[in-house]
């Protein structure tokens, strides 16, 4: 790990503790002019620890050791008082999901002129003047009168950059800018944010998302359970990375995946025709034909509000379309078209362990205990997790667990609906990939719904692109 | 750094466990004297021996006597029960229908559900001691409106719960995934809405039984509930509140007696969330 | 805005159509000649009443059907044509005007002080939850709520007229009569809102909005003064609301007790006496408080809170 001298901000073998022992420990970096720094890693993996230590604010119960130097100044040998001072002066601080951390009852102008009225001492009106400037410069000066929750989420990522700007404290810490936010909007808040590198300021980003780091470039660091395992050039780390947890993270992304072999399709199991949908006056689609047939994956690909999960639930008979209608296969008992849930833990019923819930649903159908367990080889779950509650599990084998379940009742069709969205890349692709040997394997007809573009490029045979390309240009 | 927030905010949920076995405890206590008392304890909570008139704790009476002679652990362990049982009657007239109509309503919807909001609507339009004692002007003194009035003004809080409730756990996508895996109405009133609902119902139950026992002495005191010789707590007080400067203890007793009741019903209703 | 006043107003009318309906009902299923006691509430029973009731009879008699003598019932009560008292013979309206003003006294003492206490205790006890000041103020609740106002009212007599003779058991006049009638309602009161005051103080502390304000680099008081007072007010205030049951329930059982000339202590005195132009008019006073109590708490919680009322 070479650091370079001439930075801002240099932090060297920096360990945070807590009563039972170190959460993070040895952790070197550097963030210079021009030069953003990204780290990467899963939630607990201890890159927020990081970024509280150096902007002043971990938890009282816990302690950091090592050194700290922005700006010829040693952080952790200051008092809280003098790290706070730092604050909105030469620190500042792009909070993740920034709509929960406006103040909902004031509106967003005074939000952005209390900076300069009481942190840089300008006067009432200057104040004003000012945050007008601030707000204009993120294209938000039609917003100065709204409230919080009168905006989209990515009005109040803008809203926080303003902030920021007002603040113009050299050393930006952006955590987590990307979460919350769709697919489409990601690569505007980047583009911020390496338009503040361009302005000269520092920018030390935190992050789960391998698209956010690759597209802020400058330096990556990967951390893993408290410690920086790869630490380098973006570039060179993203294309050969050393380490074997940063290898699987890269190898998870979607635009690496495997592209699907070409198989002909069988016999169509599930059909709209002309189907339409509309909310008030305006159509959320109108005039949609989707064939599915056996053994294929069709996906539909879209931003949040297009209306994508409501196809897949028409096709269901779960919704009604207004138009239009739906065909299946022949002398086929509904309980052969199953759903797969985006959020897996609302799937299942929080108080019941799963042994309860799938042992009930074995009963139902007079089928055998051994089918579960064989389906729980193939699905490597393993045994002690029946025993646990919904919530104990982790999303990723909970959602084999619903694949599980739905598999029991050997299903022709299967709408996955954004199934994998809020798995961590290597569970979403370990889910992706069973996914697809079963539907090689049994002929499973699958109905994907993702706002994923790389997810539905890779795997699906068919793509429905509903009003993507409109929000793309953005 | 959001997971280490959520870190520091997981307090230590001690004491909860405590208040709430302190509840159950006190009203164990307080149920058995109500129950047992009236059997255990010979003396007639009417029979007046004016010659024991505001006898002392711990003479012939063994908690005193009141101004005509009376017993006052027999009429207390009589009032204990009286208040016991208008409160334990009274939360079951309200929380039968309450429940019912709650479940119907979440499951049906429609015409049925939009009279039972109005009709809530009407009831909570006024509060509840209000129309208890607008009833009660048809026969002061009776427990037919007492317990009528007090029945209707509660009803409306379990349907609302278990609406609401019920509505809420019947959106969720896990009762979505039951009807697709083929799982019936029963199944999922029975293992998914009624965990929900039940302690939630459990909690309102003791509150309402608090409230009950609260509003029957309450009326009686202000001398339109039950009346006199019978042995309420409320009016028990009031009795005897000529006699403060004799006898102060027992004008506190039945007075410490409620509180007691309803203390233990609130503990156990919430333990240290209050 | 208006969906709030449409609801109170409609509540307003559920209100007096509910008081009016019990009472004509009440009316009717007493014993003894309905007529002569509507004739007596009409024009008082001075007046010559034989000939009254002869009056009343074939006014709203027996060959009208009682729908319609319903909504002649309810079509004076909506010309406020409240009759006279049956005991005391004079204009119910009358009567009313001098309690509401006792009442309405009662009512705005014991919320000051209650706000006085009970906010305080929970501002405390949501700074630094789990604390001391917490635990103190979570017992007081629980005892305080557990007694009721009646038992309240009885301790607070005895302990500050008849043991220390500091302040009057009863009556009506000056400020001294208002307090220990005053202090029982706000005890009551202040015990719950200090609980909600601890949970909102608490969970703005704990809001990210907060702890952003904190990182935009204003000082303490700032944070706490722009965006920590109107937050943790919300919750304190729309609980108002549902207080407006306990102080209006409250308000009766401790005139009652007090014997303090409000409209409380009308209503029970006028249900033991039957006096039902008296029932009517105390009740349709109650309630229209409560209403007013309502519609108040929805206006400044329409004022405190933008997300109320405003749609995106």
């Amino acid at each position: 790990m070479n650091i370079p001298i001439n930075t801002d901000l240099s932090v060297s073998d920096l360990s945070v503790h807590s009563q039972s022992g170190p959460i993070v420990s040895g952790v070197s970096l550097a963030v210079g002019r021009g030069r953003p720094l990204t780290l990467l890693g899963e939630s607990g993996s201890g890159k927020s620890l990081v970024a509280q230590a150096i902007m002043g604010n971990l938890p009282n119960e816990l302690r950091a050791t090592g050194h700290i130097l922005f700006k010829g100044a040693e952080i952790l040998r200051e008092t809280p008082s003098e790290r706070r001072r730092r604050w909105g002066r030469s620190i500042s601080l792009l909070p993740q999901e920034p709509w929960l951390a406006l103040d909902p009852t004031m509106r967003v102008a005074p939000q952005v002129a209390e900076v300069h009225r009481y942190v840089k001492a300008k006067s009432v009106e200057d104040s004003a003047v000012a945050a007008r400037s601030n707000l204009s410069d993120v294209s938000l000066q039609q917003a100065a009168e709204l409230y919080p929750f009168q905006m989209s989420g990515g009005m109040g990522q803008r809203a926080a950059i303003a902030i920021a700007h007002a603040a113009d404290a050299e050393l930006l810490i952006a955590d987590e800018p990307t979460k919350g936010l769709d697919a489409a909007l990601r690569r505007s808040v980047t583009a911020r944010l390496l338009s503040e590198v361009e302005a000269g300021r520092l920018l030390l980003t935190i992050t789960h998302d391998v698209a956010v780091a690759r597209a802020l470039g400058g330096t990556i660091g990967v951390m893993l359970d408290g410690r920086l395992v790869e630490y380098g050039e973006a570039r060179k780390l993203l294309e050969a990375p050393e380490h074997s947890y940063t290898k699987a993270l890269l190898a998870a992304e979607p635009a690496r995946w495997e592209p699907r072999k070409q198989k002909n399709a069988g016999e169509m199991v599930v059909a709209g025709r002309g189907l339409e949908k509309r909310y008030g006056d305006k159509a959320l689609f109108s005039g949609l034909d989707i064939e599915v047939a056996a053994g294929e994956i069709v996906s539909i690909f879209g931003p949040s509000g297009c209306g994508k999960t409501t196809i897949g639930n028409i096709l269901l008979g779960l919704a009604k379309s207004d138009e239009g209608m739906v065909e299946r296969k022949p002398d086929l008992s509904p309980l052969r078209f199953q759903k797969l849930y985006q959020d897996p833990p609302a799937a299942f019923a929080p108080h019941q362990t799963i042994r309860k819930g799938l042992k009930d649903l074995v009963r139902l159908h007079g089928k055998d205990w051994a089918d579960v367990e064989a389906l729980a080889g193939r699905l490597r779950l393993s045994d002690i997790l029946l025993d646990r509650l919904p919530g104990q599990i982790s999303g990723g084998e909970l959602q084999r667990f619903a694949l599980l379940r739905a598999l029991l009742l050997a299903p022709v069709f299967l709408f996955a609906d954004e199934a994998t969205s809020r798995l961590d890349p290597v569970s979403q692709k370990e889910v992706v990939t069973f996914l697809r040997e079963i539907v090689e394997e049994t002929g499973l007809a699958v109905l994907l719904v993702t706002h994923d573009r790389d997810v539905a490029e890779k795997i699906s045979t068919r793509m429905i692109d509903l009003g993507g390309s409109r929000l793309r240009d953005r | 750094m959001s997971t280490i927030d959520n870190m520091t905010s997981t307090r230590a949920r001690t004491g909860v466990g405590t208040a709430r076995l302190a509840g159950a405890g006190l009203l164990i206590l307080l149920g058995g004297f109500a129950l047992l008392g009236p059997l255990v304890i010979s003396s007639d909570p009417s029979a007046q021996d004016l010659g024991a008139s505001l006898a002392p704790i711990g003479g012939d009476y063994l908690l005193g006597a009141d101004h005509y002679g009376r017993s006052l652990l027999a009429r207390l362990a009589h009032g204990a029960r009286l208040s016991f049982g208008m409160a334990f009657l009274t939360m079951l007239a309200a929380a039968v229908p309450g429940i019912l109509l709650g479940l119907a309503a979440a499951w049906k919807g429609g015409w049925a559900e939009r009279m039972l909001e109005f009709v809530a609507t009407v009831v909570l339009a006024l509060p509840g001691l209000m129309l208890v004692l607008l009833l009660l002007a048809f026969s002061p003194g009776d427990y037919g409106p007492l317990f009528l009035g007090l029945s209707l003004t509660l009803w409306v809080e379990f349907y609302r719960l278990t609406k609401a409730t019920t509505r809420t756990v019947l959106a969720q996508p896990h009762i979505e995934a039951a009807r697709m895996l083929g799982f019936g109405s029963r199944y999922i009133l029975v293992h998914y809405v009624l965990p929900v609902i039940g302690p939630m119902i459990a909690t309102l139950s003791a509150f309402a039984m608090a409230t009950a026992i609260i509003a029957v002495s309450t009326l009686s005191a202000i001398s339109v509930g039950l009346q006199p010789p019978t042995p309420e707590l409320g009016s028990m007080i009031v009795e005897l509140l000529p006699y403060f400067a004799e006898a102060p203890v027992h004008v506190l007793l039945p007075a410490v007696l409620i509180f007691l009741l309803v203390l233990g019903l609130q503990l156990l209703a919430q333990g240290d969330r209050a | 805005m208006k969906n709030f006043l449409v609801a109170r107003l409609l509540q307003a009318g559920i209100v007096s159509v509910a008081v009016g309906a019990l009472c004509f009902i009440l009316m009717r299923v007493l014993p003894g000649d309905a007529a002569m006691r509507i004739a007596a509430g009409r024009y008082g029973p001075d007046a010559r009443i034989a000939d009254a009731a002869e009056k009343v009879r074939l006014e709203l008699g027996l060959d009208r059907p009682i729908a319609m003598q319903f909504l002649e019932w309810l079509g004076s009560l909506a010309r406020f044509d409240l009759g006279h008292s049956l005991v005391t013979g004079r204009a119910v309206a009358h009567e009313l005007q001098v309690q509401l003003g006792a009442s309405v006294w009662l009512a705005a003492a014991a919320l000051v002080l209650s706000l006085l206490i009970g906010p305080i205790v929970g501002l405390f006890g949501g700074l630094k939850p789990g604390g001391a000041a917490d635990r103190l103020g979570l017992m007081g609740a629980v005892i305080f709520r557990a007694i009721p106002p009646f038992v309240l009212g009885l301790i607070l007599m005895l302990v500050f007229s008849r043991q220390l003779g500091w302040l009057p058991p009863a009556g009506f006049g000056s400020p001294r009569e208002i307090l220990l009638p005053a202090l029982t309602l706000a005890l009551g009161l202040a015990a719950m809102s200090s609980r909600v005051t601890r949970n909102a103080v608490a969970a703005v502390a704990q809001a990210p909005y907060f702890a952003f304000a904190r990182y935009k680099g204003l000082s303490e008081p700032i944070v706490v003064r722009r965006h920590g007072l109107r937050n943790a007010a919300i919750p304190v205030v729309s609980y108002l609301g549902l207080q407006a049951i306990y102080l209006i329930e409250g308000v009766v059982v401790v005139e009652s007790l007090f014997a303090y000339p409000g409209i409380g202590h009308a209503l029970v005195h006028a249900i033991v006496e039957r006096d039902i132009p008296m029932v009517q008019g105390t009740a349709l006073m109650m309630g229209l408080m409560f209403v007013a109590i309502g519609a108040a708490v929805d206006l400044l919680t329409l004022w405190l809170d933008p997300r109320t009322g405003k749609t995106v």
